[in-house]
């Protein structure tokens, strides 16, 4: 492994409707020394605006190390990065700008609260970004109404009084504040209850519907993947294993058990029914989608 | 960000060294610390230097790993070195090095700032043999079992080193939180390289908070999992390895102790032999 930069081509046609357009990625952890780990190897992948894409993996596969490229957290070594029309491998990319257009909600966000009011702490990066005072209120209150909780009961309280799902929501709540065209986040239903899970993921949900945010959504729970996703990218050892449609890999039962990763209750299910000879659309990801289908089904068969 | 901080760590390798009883390596140091300070001349530096070699090579550590702790306190032994050039006043009647206003350099000045400066190297460097070759458990229970007198006048020697132990093992997790805090309040704008004092000072408020909160929510866990299974104490407790000397402890003592009654000696008889210029310089 050299140390230099590997010298990129400069990259101009980057297609006018991608949110993120990445070409040879590569990242490499401790570059100078005997325990250098190649985290990233030639990625290349292009998410269009408006997308839906979980990023699975086996730990340490690299799912992290790209997700955090996507906010500059993580600096590009060598390749070209493009995130919004940011050309993020140039030396001084405008990071505020970026920031403020890339939502970044890591693991465990409400371990990241500080602030002495909910109010003050989802204003925090409304106030980094220079919106003014008037305006935050109004943007947090949003938000957090946005999340399911009562402004006016809960926007002077201190964070550190709520409860776990009541700060999850203020942490998420203090990221969406600023509108992200993007929205990336690491496991964001790691400890919460079901219900709990399904509230945050019906919100990014209709966020991704009604508003257009892109999500990159990084997952250990295959099922929230397959139900949810449109799109997924399968990291192993540092590279982009795979990049399809949910339904179209999880029908490759053995390949992703030999990746460590689980087949979905409901892909598995759907698998054995087209075995048993009922055509499914590919659409079919939820109990309701395949019900409706094999009705459908058995309509077309009674006629 | 704080990935290098992790200067001194554990070195694992199986050699002579990393094989001797913690105790005896703790002694042993701690006998070299204050044997360094009764180095006088550059000969027996020059003795103490090639001593020293002798014992990194033998315990296998690459000599990178522990120049790359002296690297820590760079600035310290810059500053100090540059103190003793100055300040030094050479003998009554000698003639200055080099002078310019009221600043006058001597030779002795130089010898002292290079004496400052080896001191403070090799005590680094020892005190890291030690880190470098014994794994915190061993050092704690080292502590534990070398304090063990005191619990005469009833100090508890146990929790001590349980706090030690503790602590130790706190900071590789303290310092991977610290680091996902900042990446977490940075992707939420937050600037700390940028602005005065007091904005940056401020800047660290959205970091100190959580970084204190969730230690003190480690440090509850932890005493509940302890409560759990009963943990008590000192009381009646044994070690899953009961340290014992060997052959190596005892040449180890052997050689070390005769190299320092060596310096002792010449130190002592530094005025009778003042003659003898290669040894006190």
């Amino acid at each position: 492994m050299s140390k230099s930069r590997k010298v990129t081509p400069p990259v101009t046609d980057v297609p006018s409707d991608a949110a993120i357009y990445a070409r040879d990625l590569n990242f490499t952890y401790n570059a100078k020394s005997d325990f250098a780990k190649h985290a990233l190897v030639d990625i290349n992948l292009t998410v269009n605006k408006g997308e839906f894409v979980a990023v699975v993996g086996h730990t340490g596969s690299g799912k992290t190390t790209f997700v955090q490229h996507l906010n500059a957290l993580i600096r590009v070594q060598s390749g070209f990065l493009s995130v919004l029309g940011n050309d993020l491998s140039v030396k001084k990319p405008d990071l505020k700008a970026l920031r403020r257009e890339v939502g970044m909600v890591f693991q465990y966000p409400e371990y990241q609260l500080f602030a002495d009011t909910v109010l003050e702490d989802v204003c925090f990066g409304l106030k980094n970004f220079g919106i003014d005072k008037d305006k935050r209120e109004q943007m947090a209150k949003d938000a957090l109404e946005l999340v399911g909780l009562d402004y006016e009961q809960i926007k002077s309280k201190s964070p550190f009084d709520l409860s776990g799902g009541e700060k999850r929501r203020v942490a998420l709540a203090g990221v969406l504040a600023m509108k992200p065209h993007i929205l990336v986040m690491d496991e964001p239903t790691a400890g919460l209850d079901p219900r709990g899970k399904s509230e945050v993921l019906d919100l990014v949900g209709k966020l991704n519907r009604d508003e257009g945010v892109t999500v990159i959504m990084v997952s250990h729970d295959m099922n929230e993947v397959y139900e949810n996703a449109d799109r997924v990218l399968v990291f192993r050892e540092g590279n982009l294993a795979y990049d399809m449609a949910p339904r179209d890999l999880f029908r490759m039962e053995e390949e992703i058990r030999s990746m460590n990763l689980e087949v979905p209750a409901m892909a598995a299910f759907c698998n054995e029914l087209e075995r048993q000879g009922y055509p499914l659309p590919d659409s079919c990801r939820t109990v309701d989608d395949v019900f409706a289908a094999v009705l459908k089904f058995k309509e077309t068969r009674d006629v | 960000m704080f990935r290098d901080v992790t200067f001194g760590q554990y070195y694992p390798a199986d050699s002579f060294v990393h094989r001797m009883d913690a105790r005896v390596k703790l002694v042993l140091t701690l006998l070299f610390m204050v044997g360094i300070f009764f180095v006088q001349s550059f000969a027996v530096f020059g003795f103490v230097t090639v001593f020293l070699l002798a014992v990194i090579l033998i315990s296998r550590v690459p000599l990178r790993s522990i120049l790359k702790s002296v690297k820590g306190i760079v600035v310290l032994l810059i500053f100090t070195a540059i103190l003793n050039v100055f300040f030094t006043k050479g003998a009554e009647g000698e003639q200055p090095l080099w002078s310019w206003w009221k600043i006058e350099i001597y030779v002795l000045g130089l010898k002292n700032a290079a004496k400052i400066f080896l001191r403070l190297v090799y005590l680094v460097i020892g005190s890291c043999v030690l880190t470098l070759t014994t794994t915190p458990v061993d050092l704690t229970h080292a502590v534990e079992s070398l304090l063990k007198p005191l619990r005469v006048i009833k100090f508890p020697v146990h929790e001590f080193a349980l706090i030690m132990s503790l602590t130790l093992s706190f900071i590789p997790s303290l310092i991977d939180e610290t680091d996902r805090i900042i990446r977490a309040q940075k992707a939420r704008g937050a600037d700390f390289d940028t602005g005065g004092l007091v904005k940056r000072a401020k800047a660290f408020v959205p970091i100190l908070i959580p970084l204190l909160v969730g230690g003190f929510r480690r440090a509850e866990e932890l005493a509940n999992a302890m409560n759990s299974r009963c943990y008590e104490g000192a009381t009646k407790r044994t070690c899953m390895r009961v340290m014992k000397l060997t052959w190596r402890d005892y040449v180890a003592s052997l050689i070390v102790a005769a190299f320092f009654a060596g310096v002792f000696l010449l130190y002592g008889m530094a005025d009778k032999w003042g003659g003898i210029i290669w040894l006190y310089y």
